[in-house]
Parts: C-alpha cells; structure tokens; sequence
C-alpha cells in the first residue's frame, strides 16, 4: 500500500485524536470511512438502556440454558430404559438446553453489533490490475532459473534425469496401488452353493437347519442360506436365496415357462415340484430382492424399484434390471432340500467380463 | 515507562509492542481489521458451510474416542434389549454404544449427522447463490472450482461416514456402492475387488473408509476450505450495484468490530440451530436397522438427501444393457448402473467445472467482475440454472418415490414414470418459464425507469378515458414527461412507500440500502467513554 | 388355500383412512356416512340374496352339519354380510368373492376385524384396512362358522399373544422376513403397481398372528413349520416393542429415514438459518 503513505501524516502529534490516528490507518489500507455514525447520539436515553437490557436479559438467560446443560447432563437419567421413561427426554433436554444457549448468545451479539455498535459505511479499493513491470520482472526470474541449470543444452543430462526419476516415481506409487490391487478372479462367477467333494449343499435357515418342503407353506417364502460354515454370515453375502414354495397353478406356469431359459430347464429343471429358489441379490445393485406379492407373483427390489415375474423364471419385467434373477437348481436328498449344482449363472449385479 | 511501577493497565499495549518488535506485525493486522465486507444476507450462505464444519470437526473428534471400525462379529449385551445377543460387527456394536452408553454419546452422533446434512445443504444454497448472481466469473473461476470440488469431496465424506456405523440401511448403501464400482467398463472388478479386499463386504472396507472418513477427506476438505478462503480474502468480496458501489471499490463495514462480531454470533447461532436439531430430531436410529446381513433389507431404503438424487437416476434409468460380444467366447456387459452412477456424475462435475469458461467465451466477457447481476439480467444463465434445479428436483424427488407413493397412495410405477417423463419434460420447460419470467421483470424494471411507478390513482380525463396516475422517478421536462433513467442493475423501486411516499420506508430487511449521503465524520470516536489518545502506542515509548 | 380376497372389493378405504388418520368432526360424520351408505347397500344386497337362497330349490341348510352355538351366530352374520360375495356355503362365487372353504378361522378374524371385509369397492389395486364393520366377538363367531366348514389354521386363545416372546429374536425374525415389506420401522411400504405393505402401528397382537399365519393378499404365507408358534410371539413381541418405546433421539420423523430428515434440515434448519441471516444482514 505504498501510494497511501505518501501524504505527510505525523502520528506523534498530540493534536490528533485517536479516530483521525484509526481514519489514517484505514486509509493507507486503502479503506475510506464515508460514514460513521453513534447508534444512540445523546448517552443513556431510554432506548439506548432498553437495548442494553434486552441484551443483558438474552446473555443471563443464554448462562442459564448452559449452566442447565450441566445440571441436566450430569443428573437426569439417562441411561436407555425400554417404554417410555424420563431417559428419554435426555437428548430433547440436552438439545434444547446446548442449542438454546448457543442461539441466545449469538442473537445477543448479533443485537450489540447492530444496536450499539457505531454505523459505519467503508469503502475500500480494489487493486487487481496485475502490474506489468512486475510481471516482467518475475517472468525473466523463472526463466533464468531454468537457465542456470542448463537443462536445454545438456540433452544428456535430460535424458538421464529422466531415466532416473521416472522408475522412482513409480516406485513411490507402487506399494500404494501394490498394496491394494487385488485380481477379481473367479469370485464373482462362484458363490457358496457350488457342490465341494462332490457333497450337494443344503438349503438351511439362519440358524443352520435344513429346510424340509413341508416347511414352507403354500404362498409362501423363505430366505435360505448354503449349509457350509458360516453359511448365513457375510462371509457368503452372494448366496441368500429365497425359497418360494408356489400355488399348483402358478407352479405349472412356471414348468411351462422354463424352457425359455435355457439353464434353468437342463438338468431335468431347476425346480422342484412346486419350489422355485431364486438368487436373493438382485440382478441390478445387489440389494436383496425379497418384497414377494404371492398372488400377483412379482418379487420386487426395494432400493431401486426392479420387478420380477416369479412364474417366468424371474424375467424382470419393471424398474432398471435387465437381467432375470439366477434360478438355484433345486433337490430333494433325504427330506431335505439340497441344492444340485452352483447358480448356472453368475449372481448379482452386472459387470464387464459377465457374459 | 518508569521501571518498578507495575501498571496493569498499560500491559496490552506493553505486549502488543513486544510483539510486534519480534514479527513487524502491526500492519499486516491493521489491514486484515480494516478490511471492508459487504452486508448482504446472501453473502452468509457460505459462511453456514463453514461453520458446520466446525462443528462437524468438534463431534467428529468426541465420535472418535468410541467408535472402533472393526468388522469382528461380537455378541452385543447392552441396555438395548432388543438386541441382546444378536451377532453384530464391532463397528455396529461401538455405534450402539455410542448411543446409549456413553453419556451425552447419542446428542454428539446426531449433531454429527444433523451438521453433515447443513454442510451439504449450505454449499448447495451457496452455490447456488454464486451461480444465479454471477460471482463464479473472472477473476473468481478457480474459487468456484475449488466450491465444486468440495461438494463432492462432501459428497463422498458424507457418504463413507454414515456406511460407518454397518446397519443394515449403511450396509445396503454400501453394497450399491459396490454395484457401482462393478459396473465401470473393463476395470470394474478390479477396482471393486481391490477396495473391498476382495468379495463383498470383506473385512477391510469399514477401515478403510474409516481412515477415510477422519483423515484423508476432512484433511482435502480443510485444504481447500483454507484455499476457498484465502481467496476471498486476496479478491475480496463481490457486491451488488447500487450508489457508491462500482467495479473498483467494496462498500461495507471494516472486519474488525461490526463484521466480526456478526460472523462470530452467527456461528453461535449455526451452532445453536444444530445443538436444537440434534436433541429435538431423531436422525439415522441405528438400532431399528440391526446389524448389516446381506439377505436383510427394508422397504424405503434411501441414502442421505444429497445422494439421493443418484439413487433417483439410478430408479428411473430404463433396463438399458449393452452387451459386447467382442469375439467368440468373450462377451462382455456393460451395465445398465454405469449410465446413473458413473457416466452422471462425471457430466455433472465436468459441466460446472467448465461452465464459467464456457460463458465467458459465449458473452465474449474478458474483463474482471466485481459487481454481481441480479438473475433477471441474465436470463440464459439464470433459465440454465432453473433448468439445472428441475433436472434435480426431479431426480431427488425420484429418490424417495417409494415413501411418497406409500404415503399419499400413489403406484409406484406411476411414480416412476412421472420421473420419466419429468425428467424429460421438466427441464426445458423451466428454461423456457424462467427465461419469459426474467424478460417481463426487465420490461418492467425498465417501464418504471421511463414513466414513473404505479400510484393507484385513476383519473378521468376531458375524452373520457381514464388513466393511471404514475409518480416519475426523474425530473420531468417542460411537458410533464419524466426523463427516462437509464437502468443501473439495481433494485428498481416499484411501490410509492419504497420512496418514502405513503408511509417511512421499511428499511433494509430484505435489501440493506447503503446511504450514498455525504455526512461530515466525527473529529473523535462517538464511542464512550472516549480515552486520551495517550494509551496508544504506549509500548513503542 | 389362503385367504384370496383380489377378486372382490375394497371398501372407501382412501378417504375414510385419512379421515381416520386426520380424526377431524367434519371427515368423520362423512366417514360414518360412507360406511352406513355401504352398510346398507351391504344389507339390501344380503337381503336379496337372503330371499333368493330361501326360495331356491333345495336349499344346502339342511346338508350342514350340526354347528355350535359361536358357529350358528356366525352363520347368521355370514348369511347377512358375506353370502352375496363368498356363496351361501362359502364356496366362492366366480368373479365376486373366493371360496372360504379351508381359510381357517384366523383368516376370516384377520379379514373382518381390521375391517377389510366386508369390502365394498371392487377393482382397487388392494383392499385396505378400514373401521371395522362388526366387533371382535362377531368376527369371532363368523371365523367359527368358516371354521367348521371347510377347517383351516386357527389362531392361539387369548388377546395377548406376545407373551413369553423374546424381543431380540423377534427383531432379528423381523428384520429377515418382515422388514422387506413392512420397513424397519414397521411402518410399511410400497408394492408394485399401487399395492403396499400396510403399517403396523394400529395391529393388535392377534391380528398380527392371524396374518403371518394366513398370509392376506399379497403377504407370504408364514406357516408354523417356518415360523413356529414360539417364533410368531417373538415377532408380535418385537413389534409391540417397537410401537412402545418411545424414540430416545428425539422426534422420531414417523421413523421414515433419510426422505423427512432431508426434509427437516431444508424446511427447519435452513429456513430458520436463512430467517437470521436476512436479520443479522438487515438494516438497524
């Protein structure tokens, strides 16, 4: 701000008051003080106490939310009851206690600063025309920099600059992508239904029971989980299947429908009697498609609104899913339902190498 | 100074002097006080995302000292019944405890969550302010690039801090997100299978995108905050037209006391707002949801309002698969969820990234702008805009189609064609609405400059005929007929008491008119009472 | 069988369930008005019906086997209300009402005692829940009358069904084969094409049971070889839970997620916020 202090200004004249001293500093930052006026011109008015009170009343009752915080923080209950007890007027009270106080004393400034502080218009300039003589100046100084090491008539040295760093470059970003790269394999294409030692799996429950037919009723569903370790668990998040046992109608339905996929009529069909199991993960973004309408037999996907037909080997016929939900082949092995092979599809949502 | 005598009264300024003998500080901080803000409602919006930053760095820090990101499976036994000895993950379990075992925990998460919504909300509004009113353009391009680029850095804090607490509903977000890195042609899987370690979910994500969450984001985020900000110092604040106010100058209060003392009691107040809404309004019960099972889900499964645009796109996209069958045997997928979730939001970014160039190219605009434009001036940007908000709504809206069709009983399928279609229609339409509406505040802006403005009062002439009488802002010529004023991108005054006609003029709730009138300043501070001016400088003796 | 009621009626389910919800003098009196105007048409029609049956050639009366008392005074109210739809023996009549015969009794107290039946409106994409037409104890007796026609699951004695449930295994029951449907919060949810998933808040214990058990409408079956008896008490225990326990957070926003918390910082945060700042930047 060197074009303001060209003015001779003495600041040890004692002739000065402090606001000619506050005006000169304003003004070597290039900041003009056109207007500058007291809120209450005449001191101690009634108006001026009334504001002085109101903010005084606002900041005491702002103390006095805080120090309620405290009180109720360190004494009400407040540990979890089931019903309907005073813990869980907690939070409200802590809420409303914290947050009041908090509002009260940013309201009470906000009032001194608009009531009581003095009114003011400053005006302040704007120096943004880049100076070009600087520019200049600068310019020249980066390019003698790059001068004064030579680079462009030591091609050797470029060329060995560059041989040099840019292995360790890589090897700077290396155990950071190393680390973390992990190839997809055939995860994808498997999931924990596929038969190991030639052992079939077997549908269960959560809790590791096998699922007999006669456990599910007509018009009815059951989430089923592979019969392997940890089956139910996240560990095999690829393969909760729903278990539909299906009206005899519907079910003949589906018998005529299967051959129009040509994986889940093979084997003799991946139904059993009147059971169909279908992949729970939806064939979209891998939400579990499990709203089953049993008279309209639609199997719906609550995240993004994908709607299967359940008697057209899960065809989706609403929503953005374009694939049908994997069929798993079912069986019957001593009373229990077994699964006879993997999904012959991959499940879940689509990718690029998914034919 | 004399030696023994210990006057407290002059110790400050004794500190000021030895300070600023060690750094020559003193007129760096003269200026950073003097430095003159606008006043204008709207140049607060910004200042709300900055403050529930704040508050988001104290409850995120107090949220820390218990959560545990594991994803060990425990048994929970806690004062929560309704869980009691469910399997859960450590993480899942550590949020429950958060909530009802340590004392004032659940206040904390919830105006955690609350002051994550208000950032989000904040920036939108601030942008949103900075677009319709032109502030992004020369010499400010690069802060609004920084703005946007914070948006989605929020975005993506946002959505890796509630996947933490590994409900169900985080839990089935997560697993979208996974969809999502699945369906990125050629690298999707490895890029999946490489963030989550491996299948789905893993046991590495949570801390992952824990590190994330506490470290690695909110450290950009702080970065670019400081940048956004310095900035603003270094280019000043824009400001409106108006008397006094032009393209070389900024018209406003000094920093220190009276703007200061604003933003001071204005992040008390951001922060009250938040502390109510964290005690008084239940957000993200994490109990109810139970711990994340990949067979368990919930109707109305939504993210947070700022991701659920994309969950919106994601509802409305048609079942559109590409599929490449390069050469025998090989065949490859692209997804329908690439288009919503990733081509989207790329365009999205890119678009506003590039959209200050891409008008100043367009009105052919070289110089720096300092003064702001009201909306109407600009109708291609202000209609572009509205267009863009459409195209949002509906997505947003889209979003939470299953809880509006469940609550005022409308088909769901219904809903999703709405979308469809809205998508579609809507946002040329508000282009045109907006642009027509734009034009007629203009034309009438501009008919009130000419003839005066509407007094009410009708009069009969000689003929017959009767005429409103018009009050002219001007002087009027010889024949009674105003001078037409030229338009100086103002507020226009429309109504007889705005010119203190009818009745003394509502001053400033809505617009603050600075007084361009001359008064002559006090010789000394009208504050009281007022010292000698021998405490001043006291140190430098 | 199940219950398959997508063939017959609704009732004036939309407006009288506001009206319900709203509880306001005006909605009601309309509301009691709807349900009296359907009543009667109701009655006129059983009545009809009533006159047809007893002058028809060789009425079925005579085949039934002896009924009980409950059974006798169900039979006079089935006669009355749901013969016209349902057959006068229950056996369904083609393109009105389906056969009744193996539903059970807990199905017909699940149908009548949440007021779905007697429907009145056909062609609704689901029949709703509505102010119920007949008290517990008719309802009661009608489910006997079906009963012991054509048999069918039957639900447990007593109005309270949640004793004896564990919450926690309730909730987890809950959450992998209700929550799909019903949300997390037990406050339901959409189905395709118009048809959702009721709330649970106004369900009584008995008609929880009734339901997993009967699988109304589009809701799975949940027999008591998948879900046993012990199982069903867990949920109706989780549930009732739920209903009771007040939100410790706060309000609880009807517990519907990010859609009214999205709301919320909009129309409470960021307005109040805005309302300061045009204050804070206002003119003195």
């Amino acid at each position: 701000m060197s074009t303001h202090t060209d003015v001779d200004f003495d600041v040890k004249d004692p002739s000065l008051t402090r606001f000619d001293l506050v005006k000169e500093g304003a003004r070597r930052d290039g900041v003009e003080i056109v207007h500058y006026a007291p809120r209450f011109p005449v001191p101690g008015t009634r108006a001026e106490k009334r504001v002085e009170r109101t903010i005084a009343f606002m900041l005491v009752l702002s103390g006095l939310l805080g120090l309620g915080f405290v009180v109720a923080y360190i004494w009400w209950p407040w540990k979890y009851e089931p019903g309907n007890g005073l813990d869980k007027l907690y939070n409200p009270v802590l809420g409303i206690t914290l947050g009041g106080s908090l509002f009260l004393l940013g309201i009470a400034i906000v009032t001194w600063a608009k009531k009581l502080l003095p009114e003011e218009v400053s005006i302040q300039e704007r120096h943004d025309v880049a100076d070009q003589a600087e520019r200049a100046l600068t310019g020249a100084t980066i390019l003698n920099m790059v001068d004064e090491t030579g680079i462009k008539r030591r091609p050797l040295l470029k060329g060995a600059l560059l041989v040099g760093a840019a292995p360790l470059g890589v090897a700077a970003a290396a155990p950071l992508v190393g680390g973390l790269i992990k190839k997809p394999d055939h995860i994808l294409f498997e999931t924990a239904w596929k038969p190991a030692d030639g052992h079939k799996v077997k549908l269960t429950r959560e809790d590791g029971s096998a699922v007999r037919p006669e456990d599910v009723s007509v018009g009815g569903q059951m989430t089923v989980y592979p019969g392997v370790p940890h089956g139910a668990s996240n560990e095999h998040a690829d393969s909760p299947v729903l278990l539909i046992h299906l009206r005899e109608k519907d079910a003949s339905e589906l018998r005529a429908n299967l051959k129009n996929v040509a994986v889940n009529a093979e084997d003799g069909g991946a139904i059993w009697g009147n059971f169909v199991a279908y992949s729970k993960i939806c064939t979209h973004a891998g939400c579990p498609a499990s709203l089953y309408e049993q008279q309209t037999n639609r199997l719906l996907c609550p995240c993004h609104q994908s709607q299967f037909h359940i008697t057209d080997n899960a065809r989706p016929v609403f929503g953005p899913a374009t694939r049908r939900l994997p069929m798993l082949p079912l069986s019957v092995e001593d009373g229990v339902f077994v699964a006879k092979s993997d999904f012959r599809v991959p499940i879940g949502p689509g990718f690029w190498e998914r034919p | 100074m004399k030696r023994r005598k210990f006057d407290v009264a002059a110790l400050p300024a004794k500190a000021g002097g030895e300070i600023d003998d060690r750094l020559q500080v003193s007129a760096p901080l003269r200026r950073l006080f003097n430095k003159v803000f606008p006043d204008h409602w709207s140049f607060l919006l910004g200042e709300i995302a900055l403050y529930s930053f704040i508050v988001l760095l104290l409850t995120g820090t107090f949220l820390t000292l218990w959560f545990d990101p594991s994803m060990e499976e425990v048994h929970y036994n806690g004062p929560y019944t309704p869980l009691n000895g469910i399997e859960m993950s450590r993480a899942y379990e550590s949020s429950l405890q958060l909530s009802f075992e340590v004392r004032g925990g659940l206040i904390m998460r919830q105006m955690h969550h609350w002051a994550a919504l208000l950032f989000m909300a904040s920036i939108v509004v601030h942008m949103l302010r900075v677009f319709f009113t032109g502030a992004f353009r020369k010499p400010r391009e690069l802060n609004w690039v920084i703005g946007v680029l914070l948006f989605w850095l929020g975005f993506v804090e946002g959505f890796a801090g509630y996947s933490l607490p590994d409900d169900a509903l985080s839990g089935t977000g997560l697993r979208i997100a996974h969809a999502i890195m699945l369906s990125i042609p050629v690298v999707g899987t490895w890029v999946a299978t490489s963030l989550f370690g491996g299948e789905f979910p893993g046991t590495v994500i949570l801390g992952r995108l824990y590190i994330a969450h506490v470290l690695l984001v909110p450290a950009i985020l702080l970065g670019l905050i400081a940048a956004h900000m310095g900035l603003l110092v270094k280019q000043k604040h824009t400001q409106w037209p108006g008397p006094g106010r032009s393209n070389d100058n900024v018209v406003g209060v000094r920093m220190f006391p009276g703007f200061a003392a604003k933003g001071g009691a204005f992040f008390m107040v951001v922060f009250g707002v938040i502390a109510l809404l964290g005690g008084l309004f239940q957000i993200n019960p994490v109990w109810l949801f139970g711990p994340y099972k990949a067979a368990v889900v919930s109707a109305a499964s939504q993210p947070d309002w700022y991701v659920m645009f994309l969950d919106g796109s994601t509802r409305l996209m048609p079942p559109w698969e590409a599929r490449f069958p390069l050469w025998p045997g090989h065949h490859y997928t692209l997804p329908p969820l690439f288009w919503p979730t990733v081509f989207l939001p790329g365009v999205l970014t890119m678009l506003p990234l590039f959209y200050p160039f891409i008008e100043a190219r367009k009105f052919k605009s070289k110089q720096s702008h300092h003064l702001l434009q009201r909306p109407r001036d600009v109708p291609t940007r202000t209609s572009l805009g509205a267009m863009a908000l459409a195209f949002y709504f509906v997505l947003m809206i889209s979003g939470a189609n299953d809880v509006l069709a469940e609550k005022f009983h409308i088909s769901l399928n219904a809903m999703t064609w709405a979308g469809r279609i809205g998508l579609l229609l809507l946002p040329p339409l508000a282009y045109w609405v907006t642009y027509r509406i734009c034009l007629g505040l203009q034309q009438h802006d501009r008919e009130v400059l000419a003839h005066g403005m509407e007094t009410g009062i009708i009069k009969r002439l000689p003929n017959g005929a009767f005429v409103e009488v018009h009050q002219p802002l001007s002087p009027v010529d010889a024949h009674g007929h105003p001078t037409e004023l030229p338009y100086a991108g103002w507020v226009v005054p429309k109504k007889m008491n705005r010119i203190g006609a009818l009745v003394p003029t509502v001053k400033g709730f809505f617009f603050p008119v600075e007084e361009a009138a001359q008064r002559t300043l006090p010789a000394e501070a009208p504050v009281s009472p007022a010292p000698s001016r021998e405490g001043i400088g006291s140190g430098k003796h | 069988m199940t219950f398959d009621d997508s063939a017959g009626a609704a009732g004036p389910p939309r407006e009288a369930r506001r009206g319900r919800l709203l509880a306001s003098p005006v909605r009601r009196s309309r509301l009691r008005r709807r349900v009296f105007a359907g009543l009667r048409l109701v009655t006129a029609l059983a009545i009809v019906g009533g006159i047809y049956t007893a002058f028809a050639p060789g009425s079925q009366a005579e085949d039934t086997p002896k009924l009980t008392e409950a059974a006798q005074l169900g039979k006079r109210l089935y006669d009355q209300s749901c013969a016209t739809c349902h057959g006068p023996n229950a056996q369904g009549v083609q393109g009105r009402g389906p056969s009744l015969i193996g539903v059970g009794s807990a199905a017909v107290e699940f149908q009548v005692e949440t007021g779905r039946m007697p429907a009145a409106r056909p062609q609704q994409a689901q029949v709703e829940r509505k102010q119920p037409m007949f008290t517990t104890e008719q309802a009661q007796q009608m489910g006997a009358y079906v009963q012991e026609l054509g048999g069918g699951p039957q639900l447990p004695s007593g109005d309270n069904l949640r004793e004896g449930g564990d919450v926690a295994k309730g909730g987890e029951l809950f959450r992998v084969n209700c929550a799909s449907c019903h949300a997390f919060s037990t406050n339901g949810g959409a189905l395709s094409s118009g048809k959702f998933a009721p709330s649970l808040e106004p369900t009584t214990d008995r008609q929880l049971y009734a339901a997993m058990l009967t699988g109304p409408q589009n809701m799975p079956v949940f027999g008591d070889n998948q879900l046993t008896p012990q199982e069903k008490r867990d949920i109706i225990a989780y549930v009732q839970f739920q209903k009771q326990d007040k939100d410790p957070g706060g309000f609880g926003l009807g517990r519907y997620g990010p859609v009214p918390e999205g709301l919320v910082i909009f129309l409470v945060g960021m307005v109040s916020i805005l309302f300061v700042t045009l204050w804070i930047a206002g003119k003195s």
